[in-house]
């Protein structure tokens, strides 16, 4: 336990020296509200006093500076084809398990070669004077060149490269990813087909969206011979689909891929998620918006009433609204709260909000800081459901101090190195 | 605020944004070795803790016990949050104009909760490195939140030594070289002392 007195008494004799006497019963209830309120240790409860007394009586104060990183290499190394990075040589052993025609006279041959950690798309250059690669033969590429087209890993086989076919027969049996962890690239997915969106393109075939435990993605087939629609609601084993990222969103481009229908039916997580975390960020355009009154446009208006579509609408209808991040520590979640949600939250109705917005001179800006001030920083549970990399919030609640979780963690710290 | 709201929303979602780390002050200042993920000018910067976790950004609760207004044309604010381990430095210029009128607008001594990004500068009298947060945002809050904060810090730790002793990630070979004196599981004990300050 801290003597205050003590202390207090140490803190006034080093302003002695410049002939201050500072009152030692300020400075001691001063340390004793650190310490005891706010749970400051001592000795910074100190530290701190001191500095406030120092700064009330113009002595100095400290500073800081600046500094940089560092970088690194490669070389062409034998490696998993899920391991290759944009930039390396690699050697890779794999099987060509889909051909597809050269987009160009100066591409030989183009395709997709796996492995059992994954798969990516190959071009082979005209100039490398490569052998022709047969579909479903095993081959060993030595040298080539993992690139990135679009965001997307390739592998360049070029005239440095060695081909040589592996004559030994092996079997590959790829394995599904969750749809959560799909990355741009070649992707294999064990999923049911969801829902089914209208085509918005006279090319397309079908569209929709493919769920599984983990999530949902956006799926398309353009018209090609042979191609055929999948059927609503069956479960299918997909692989060799090419992942694409739009806008940071992700969508499976089925044409090249192998679809094979199977029996039987798997949870699809099209239901809700949960996420506890503490939110981190409120992004502009939360609190109090205007919404476009047009029928079944409710677009968000800017300030000066304008929707995209109607243009000017003077009688606009008011929404609330949080957009933001909550972060659990190891993702963040980007998330939509709905009104009734941030009502609940903020302890601010619509009606509330909307007197603030017009009775006050910072207008909508004040909702948003008093909606900020109350939420941010702080530890909450979102529901709802997670579409094309959102949350949208149907319910949240505060996070309660729990004391179990409290005696679980120091039983967990005290306990023997594990 | 509102003009470009639509562009902000398409940017964000084309990177993955990066979690903010739950860290005791104990650890963070034990930090030296920061690098860059990527040749990118954009590419991420990050401090490598000891326990063997990148961090670009850190999330702290504590008590805000002392800030500091500096600087003639280019104003900044620095300030002090301590939590049950040690204490946080902080600092908000002009180029986080939120943060920094949000800083300036509380008084000492408060909870906060702070997000920022983490990174190391040598001290200006040559003697060693200091480890600062800069300031994203601020806010003022209660003290569950901050017991709140010493559990999830606590859980975090716990989670990133018992890693730690069962099977090292890249970063923590990397830790392991970079903090080759530091032994993570002194940072159970850490979680521990802190976990034990909070009365109930």
């Amino acid at each position: 336990m801290m003597d205050y007195s003590e202390a207090a008494e140490r803190i006034s004799r080093k302003f002695a020296k410049s002939g201050q006497t500072p009152d030692l019963k300020k400075i001691e209830g001063k340390l004793r509200r650190l310490v005891d309120e706010f749970g400051v240790q001592p000795l910074e409860a100190e530290r701190s006093v001191t500095n406030e007394l120092a700064k009330e009586y113009n002595l100095p104060v400290p500073g800081a500076g600046s500094s940089a990183g560092s970088g690194k290499g490669g070389g062409t190394e034998e490696k998993r084809i899920a391991e290759g990075v944009p930039g390396e040589w690699v050697t890779i052993e794999g099987k060509v398990v889909g051909l597809s025609a050269p987009a160009s006279p100066s591409i030989a041959q183009s395709g997709i070669i796996a492995d059992e950690s994954g798969a990516i798309r190959f071009v082979v250059w005209a100039k490398s004077n490569a052998p022709a690669m047969t579909e479903g033969s095993w081959y060993r590429i030595e040298s080539a060149v993992v690139d990135e087209y679009k965001g997307v890993p390739n592998l360049k086989i070029h005239s440095g490269t060695t081909i040589k076919e592996i004559t030994e027969d092996r079997s590959l049996i790829p394995t599904p990813v969750p749809i959560h962890d799909l990355r741009p690239g070649i992707g294999g997915v064990r999923a049911k087909f969801v829902q089914e969106w209208d085509a918005s393109h006279e090319r397309m075939l079908q569209s929709g969206l493919l769920g599984d435990e983990t999530g949902t993605i956006k799926f398309v087939i353009w018209r090609e011979p042979g191609r055929e629609k999948l059927v609503p609601g069956a479960l299918y084993n997909i692989f060799y689909a090419q992942v694409d990222e739009f806008n940071g969103r992700l969508s499976l481009n089925l044409n090249g891929a192998t679809i094979l229908q199977e029996e039987g039916e798997i949870a699809v997580s099209g239901g809700e998620v949960t996420v506890t975390g503490a939110i981190v960020h409120i992004a502009p355009g939360s609190g109090i918006i205007k919404r476009c009154p047009v029928e079944g446009c409710n677009r968000a208006l800017s300030r000066q009433n304008y929707c995209p579509v109607h243009e000017i609408q003077p009688k606009f209808v008011y929404d609330l609204r949080i957009k933001g991040w909550l972060d659990d520590g190891e993702k963040t979640h980007n998330v939509l709260i709905q009104r009734d949600v941030v009502e609940s939250l903020t302890g601010i109705s619509l009606e509330k909000a909307q007197e603030i917005a017009e009775n006050n001179p910072l207008g909508m800006d004040e909702v948003f800081i008093q909606m900020r001030d109350k939420i941010l920083g702080r530890y909450i549970t979102c529901t709802g459901r997670e579409i094309e990399g959102r949350l949208l919030v149907n319910a949240c609640g505060k996070v309660a101090f729990g004391t179990q979780d409290h005696t679980a963690l120091l039983n967990r710290a005290g306990g023997a190195p594990s | 605020m509102s003009a470009n709201q639509k562009d902000m929303g398409r940017r964000e979602g084309q990177f993955e944004r990066e979690p903010a780390r739950r860290v005791f002050a104990a650890e963070l200042r034990e930090c030296r070795y920061q690098f860059k993920d990527g040749e990118d000018e954009k590419s991420p910067t990050f401090v490598l803790l000891p326990s063997g976790e990148r961090s670009n950004r850190i999330f702290i609760v504590g008590t805000l016990t002392e800030k500091t207004r500096q600087g003639e044309q280019n104003i900044f604010y620095r300030g002090r949050v301590v939590d049950p381990t040690g204490t946080f430095f902080i600092m908000a210029g002009s180029y986080q104009p939120e943060a920094m009128q949000q800083l300036a607008k509380i008084e000492t001594p408060a909870f906060v909760a702070v997000i920022g990004k983490t990174s190391v500068y040598p001290k200006p009298d040559g003697s060693g490195v200091l480890v600062s947060v800069r300031v994203e945002s601020i806010t003022v809050v209660d003290k569950e939140t901050r017991d709140l904060w010493v559990l999830d810090a606590a859980k975090h730790t716990l989670d990133r030594v018992d890693t730690y002793a069962k099977e090292l990630t890249p970063d923590m070979l990397k830790a392991k070289e970079q903090y080759p004196t530091i032994d993570p599981s002194l940072f159970r004990k850490i979680a521990y002392d802190a976990l034990a300050q909070i009365k109930i």
